[in-house]
C-alpha cells in the first residue's frame, strides 16, 4: 500500500517522467487497494490523500501534455478521471494513515467535495485542452510527416473523433471538439495546400493554387488579380457600350468607350441648346405643370413610340430629303425661309439620326439652315458634326473640324456652306 | 404607355428629372425671354447645360470621383474665373487627388508599381479616357474604368430624360 502511495507520491513531483501506462497501472492497483480499505475499514481519509489526489489530478494533467496521443488510452484516461471524480465523498481510505497528517473528517470531506466538484468542472476544460494539444502535436507530426499521410491521419483523427464522441460524459462538449477538429482539420488541409503552392510555409495567409508554370511571388500574383479585375470591368463596359460586342482587344474597346462617352457629351449639349431654342413655349408650361407629377410623366415618357418609326426608315429614303434641303439652302443660301414645321422636322431627323447608329453628315445640314444664321445653329450644327465624327470614325473628319472651328469663331454663313459642300460631296461619294 | 417599374422614387433617373426642371424653371423665371437675340441665346444654352450637369452631379451625390470633380468644376466656375487662384485651384485638386487615394486604400489596390505594366499602347487610350471623365487624372486604371461605366450610365440617363423634355416641349 505504501508502496503504492510512495509511487503515486512520486507522481507529484515526476508526473511527466511516467508513462500513461505505468500511471494507469498505478491508479488500478491504488483502485483495487481502495476498495479493499473501504470493504474493511471506513477510515477518514486523510489531508495526505487529498493532496495525493491533487497530485493524481496534476499527474493526469501532465500525462496529457505528453506525446502518444493516438493511444486510446489517453482517453481511458480520462475515464478513469470521470471515475476518479464520482469516487464517493469520503475519498481514498487508507488503513495506515498514521504516519500522515490526521485532519478532521468533515473538513477533509468538504475538501475532497470540493476537489471534486473541481475535477468535475475543470474536465470539459480538460478534454478540451487535451483536444487541443491533440490538434497541435497532430499537425507537427503532420508537417513533418508529408501529404502522403493526410488521409491517415484524417482516418486517425476521425478514430480519435468517435472515440471521444462514444464518452457519454463528455457527449455534451463532443459537438464543440467535432466542430474544432473540423475546424483544425480544415486549417490542416488549407496549410498543406500553401505548402504545396508556395515554397515558404506561411500560416493564415491567402491561400492560392500557382498553376502549372507560373511564378509565385506575391508581385506576380497581385498583378495576376489586377488584370483579371480589369478584364471584368472591361467586359461590364462592353455591356454598356453598344456595338462592343465584335470589337476585341483592350485598345479597340477604349477607343469606342471614349468615342461613346464624347458622343453622349456632345448629345447632352446639343439637347440643351435645344430646349434654350424652345424657351417661349418651356417658360409656360413648366409652371402650369405640378412638379411631382412631371418628373415621373417625363421619365416615363415613351420616347421610343416616335423614334423606331423612324429609325424604321433606312438611310436611303432619306437622301432625297437630305439632297432637296441642301440644294434648297444652297440655292436660298443667305436668305433661308424659316418654317416651323420644317425645322421641327429637322430637328426630328436629327434627333433620329442621333439615336441611330449611321450617322451621315448631311442630316444636320437641312437643319442649319432652316434655323437660319443664329450662334445657336452654328452650334448645333457643329455639334451634330462632331457627333458624326466620333461615330463614323474617319480621319477625313479632321479637316472637318478645323472648318467647323473656324467658321465658329468667325460666324459667318459662307463658312458653314463651305464645310456643308465638303460633306455633301465627301458622303454622297462614299 | 405608363410604365411604373421603370421610375422608383428614389432612382437616379427621377432624382435627375426633379433637380433638372426645377433648374430649368428657376432658368426661365431668372431671365424671360423676350428676344432670341444669339448672345442671349448662347448664355441660356450655357445655362440649361450648367443646370444639367450640376442636377446630375447632385443626383450622384459625392459617392463617385467623377460627380465630385464636376461640381467642383461647377463651383470654380459659378464663383468666376477671376476670383479662382491657381493655387485654390491647386489645393482642391489635390483634396480630390487625397479623396482618390483615401478611396484606394480603402480598397486596398495594387500600388503605382504595376501602372506601367498593361502595355506602352494602352496608355494612350487611358489618357484620353482620363481627359473625358471629370476627375479621372488622380485614378489608376482598376477605379478609371469603374468610374467610366458609372459615368456612362449617368451620362445615358441624362441624355434620355433631356431627350424627352425636348420633344414634351417641342410639341
Amino acid at each position: 500500500m505504501l508502496h503504492t502511495l510512495e509511487s503515486l507520491e512520486s507522481c507529484n513531483y515526476d508526473g511527466m517522467d511516467m508513462t500513461v501506462l505505468e500511471r494507469q497501472a498505478a491508479r488500478l492497483k491504488w483502485q483495487q487497494q481502495y476498495y479493499v480499505v473501504q470493504n474493511n475499514n471506513p477510515v477518514p481519509l486523510s489531508a495526505s490523500s487529498v493532496p495525493q489526489s491533487q497530485g493524481l489530478i496534476g499527474s493526469n494533467l501532465g500525462s496529457g501534455q505528453m506525446v502518444e496521443l493516438k493511444r486510446p488510452e489517453v482517453f481511458l484516461g480520462t475515464d478513469d478521471l470521470q471515475d476518479f471524480v464520482n469516487l464517493p465523498v469520503s475519498g481514498p481510505d487508507f488503513g495506515e494513515s498514521e504516519k500522515l497528517d490526521l485532519v478532521p473528517p468533515e473538513a477533509a470531506a468538504d475538501y475532497c467535495i470540493s476537489r471534486t466538484f473541481n475535477c468535475q468542472m475543470t474536465t470539459p476544460n480538460i478534454a478540451v485542452m487535451k483536444e487541443e494539444r491533440e490538434d497541435v502535436i497532430l499537425e507537427k507530426i503532420e508537417s513533418t510527416t508529408g501529404s502522403g499521410r493526410v488521409s491517415f491521419n484524417k482516418r486517425k483523427a476521425e478514430a480519435v473523433a468517435d472515440h471521444k464522441s462514444k464518452d457519454k460524459r463528455i457527449r455534451g462538449e463532443g459537438e464543440s471538439e467535432v466542430k474544432t477538429k473540423c475546424s483544425t482539420e480544415i486549417s490542416r488541409n488549407s496549410s498543406k495546400e500553401n505548402s504545396k503552392a508556395s515554397e515558404v510555409q506561411k500560416p493564415d495567409y491567402i491561400h492560392v493554387r500557382a498553376r502549372r508554370g507560373q511564378a509565385t511571388d506575391s508581385h506576380s500574383l497581385a498583378e495576376r488579380a489586377r488584370r483579371g479585375k480589369i478584364s471584368n470591368k472591361m467586359k461590364c463596359l462592353q455591356d454598356l457600350v453598344p456595338g462592343c460586342n465584335k470589337i476585341t482587344g483592350k485598345a479597340g474597346m477604349l477607343d469606342e468607350i471614349i468615342n461613346y462617352v464624347q458622343s453622349l457629351q456632345r448629345q447632352v449639349e446639343f439637347l440643351s441648346m435645344k430646349i434654350a431654342a424652345l424657351n417661349s413655349s418651356v417658360e409656360l408650361s413648366v409652371q402650369n405643370l405640378p412638379m411631382k407629377e412631371f418628373p415621373a410623366y417625363v421619365a416615363n415618357f415613351p420616347a421610343a413610340a416616335k423614334l423606331p418609326e423612324m429609325a424604321g426608315l433606312p438611310c436611303f429614303q432619306l437622301n432625297p430629303l437630305q439632297k432637296e434641303s441642301v440644294r434648297f439652302m444652297l440655292n436660298e443660301s443667305l436668305h433661308p425661309p424659316q418654317t416651323e414645321g420644317v425645322a421641327r422636322a429637322s430637328v426630328c431627323i436629327t434627333e433620329q439620326s442621333l439615336s441611330s447608329s449611321s450617322m451621315t453628315v448631311i442630316f444636320p445640314t437641312s437643319m442649319i439652315f432652316n434655323c437660319s444664321s443664329s450662334l445657336t445653329s452654328c452650334m448645333m450644327f457643329s455639334n451634330a458634326l462632331h457627333l458624326s465624327n466620333s461615330y463614323c470614325s474617319n480621319c477625313n473628319h479632321s479637316q472637318l473640324g478645323t472648318w467647323i472651328l473656324k467658321a465658329f469663331t468667325t460666324c459667318t454663313i459662307w463658312d458653314f456652306i463651305k464645310i456643308v459642300e465638303l460633306n455633301f460631296v465627301f458622303y454622297v461619294n462614299r | 404607355m405608363y410604365n411604373p417599374d421603370h421610375t422608383k422614387p428614389g432612382s437616379l433617373k427621377s432624382r435627375f428629372t426633379t433637380r433638372f426642371l426645377r433648374a430649368l424653371s428657376k432658368i426661365h423665371a431668372h431671365k424671360p425671354i423676350s428676344s432670341s437675340s444669339p448672345t442671349e441665346m448662347f448664355q441660356r444654352y450655357q445655362r440649361i447645360k450648367a443646370a444639367a450637369d450640376k442636377s446630375m452631379a447632385y443626383s450622384v451625390r459625392s459617392r463617385r470621383t467623377w460627380s465630385r470633380a464636376m461640381l467642383w468644376k461647377l463651383r470654380t466656375r459659378s464663383c468666376g474665373r477671376r476670383s479662382v487662384k491657381t493655387s485654390t485651384i491647386i489645393k482642391s485638386q489635390q483634396a480630390i487627388m487625397k479623396k482618390t487615394r483615401h478611396e484606394k486604400q480603402n480598397e486596398n489596390t495594387t500600388t503605382t508599381a504595376t501602372t506601367g505594366e498593361d502595355g506602352v499602347g494602352f496608355c494612350v487610350e487611358e489618357d484620353e479616357l482620363r481627359e473625358i471623365v471629370p476627375g479621372g487624372e488622380a485614378m489608376d486604371l482598376c477605379n478609371l474604368l469603374d468610374e467610366t461605366a458609372h459615368y456612362i450610365k449617368c451620362l445615358t440617363t441624362q441624355v434620355q430624360v433631356m431627350k424627352k423634355i425636348a420633344d414634351f416641349y417641342s410639341l
